[in-house]
């Protein structure tokens, strides 16, 4: 352990190297990692960010979705009650047209049995005087039996 | 001094002791009234030339100032390098390393100096890095260091010097130089704080100018007595096993050596690590303590 002139070139030195530290070392570093650290921070504030746009979105698509499900939903009862309506419509339709149908029917059978009744009577009524004529051999006029006849014809 | 006896005394043992604990010196001899190489115990020049204990104070220790010069060169180089090839988005690893140990360093400082300073961080990381630097060498094998040395020979072709002490940090003259930069700045922050009358007046009680003395001095002696303690263990092993296998005659033995010393590096990690960060925090500690208010 002796101390000399070593301890001079020791202190040239390390004051040398303190120098170095100070002027080159020691800032650079101190650059670099606030550099590093802003951008890290920018970076954190840019990823919050871009979660926080992320939620807005999914929640707007949420709430997207959910308007078009009820739309659709309302849309399938309209269309369910529309053509429930269309159904009852063409019933309805279908039931007077059957019924038209059937008192057309009806009245023309109405007529037929009618216009048969007519004939039948007409026939009957000469029928009838064609059995007079025979029965009384002779030749009844028509015209002064005809009140006769008529009321046999209603009789019928 | 105690160095001195060891040299004259030339059992191998202590021998071997003087041989790894003396520095290279270079330095003015009064004997011959010229600068030259220290002689080791074995240089045939001895009348034309001083042993280390002989010089006087202008002597230089040419391995610790080579050795400090060049790992400082090394480590600052390696964190000058870091940063012309750095990148300001993701760094590689090696950029990576160097920025773990900067925010290790400014995180220190950060935490435990709460003045206003621009030098103090830079003052820690110099003096951290560098004194890690220093006392990394202690790793390196005992025998190793002294190759570099036994190989410097003179024009004649004899081993002139045959010292060389790897380890800066075992040379008292390093930390010293170290400790004394730390007070230099304590007393610049604690007149530029309190002003010189504030500094003055810490000293009216005059057992306060010991301690101001001893702290600093302190500071180099906890680092240097570590050190030098390591490294002594370290010889001290190789001396055991050394006679071990003189006396047995077994190459074998060189197994529970190189186990005894293996076990001592391990643990001498910490202590080399420890060091440097109590050299760094205390240096961060005492500029604090100038820049506080009384």
């Amino acid at each position: 352990m002796n101390v000399n002139a070593t301890f001079f070139a020791e202190l040239i030195a390390f004051c040398i190297f303190i120098f170095i530290t100070y002027r080159y070392l020691w800032p650079s570093f101190s650059n670099i990692l606030e550099a590093r650290q802003e951008e890290i921070s920018e970076g954190l504030e840019a990823a919050s960010q871009s979660q926080r746009k992320l939620e807005e979105a999914n929640e707007e698509s949420r709430k997207l979705v959910e308007d078009a499900k009820s739309e659709a939903s309302t849309l399938i009862a309209q269309a369910g009650s529309r053509g429930d309506q269309i159904v009852d419509e063409a019933k309805n339709q279908a039931v007077e047209e059957q019924k038209k149908i059937k008192d057309s029917a009806e009245a023309d059978i109405e007529q037929n049995i009618t216009k048969a009744k007519e004939g039948l009577r007409e026939e009957v009524a000469a029928l009838v005087i064609a059995g007079a004529e025979q029965i009384l051999n002779k030749e009844v006029d028509e015209s002064s039996n005809k009140d006769i006849v008529d009321a046999l014809i209603k009789e019928l | 001094m105690a160095e001195k006896n060891l040299t004259e005394n030339l059992t191998p043992t202590a021998d071997y002791i003087s041989h790894h604990l003396t520095n290279l010196t270079y330095g003015w001899c009064e004997k011959s009234q010229t600068w030259g190489f220290a002689y080791h115990q074995q240089n045939i020049f001895k009348e034309t030339s001083c042993k280390v204990s002989e010089m006087g104070f202008w002597s230089f220790h040419l391995d610790t100032i080579f050795m400090s010069t060049f790992l400082g060169l090394i480590f600052f180089g390696f964190f000058g390098l870091v940063l012309v090839g750095a990148k300001k988005g993701v760094p590689g690893k090696v950029q990576n390393f160097a920025e773990f140990v900067f925010e290790f360093i400014s995180g220190a400082v950060k935490s435990n100096f709460h003045g206003t300073s621009k030098i103090i961080g830079p003052l820690a990381f110099a003096s951290c890095v560098w004194i890690l630097s220093w006392n990394l060498m202690d790793l390196l094998p005992v025998e190793m260091t002294n190759f570099f040395g036994a190989n410097l020979v003179n024009s004649e072709g004899a081993s002139y010097v045959g010292y060389f002490k790897v380890l800066p940090t075992a040379d008292v003259n390093a930390p010293l130089a170290l400790a004394l930069v730390v007070m230099f700045f304590v007393t610049y922050y604690t007149i530029a704080n309190h002003g010189l009358g504030g500094f003055l007046k810490e000293f009216i009680n005059p057992i306060e100018l010991v301690g101001y003395f001893s702290k600093h001095v302190a500071l180099a002696l906890r680092l240097y007595g570590n050190l030098f303690a390591g490294e002594m263990i370290f010889i001290l092993i190789g001396i055991m096993f050394g006679q071990f296998l003189l006396s047995f005659g077994q190459t074998l033995w060189f197994i529970p050596g190189l186990m005894m010393n293996l076990v001592w590096a391990l643990f001498h990690i910490l202590i080399i690590a420890l060091q440097a960060y109590i050299f760094m925090m205390l240096t961060i500690a005492y500029i604090n303590l100038a820049c506080a208010k009384h």
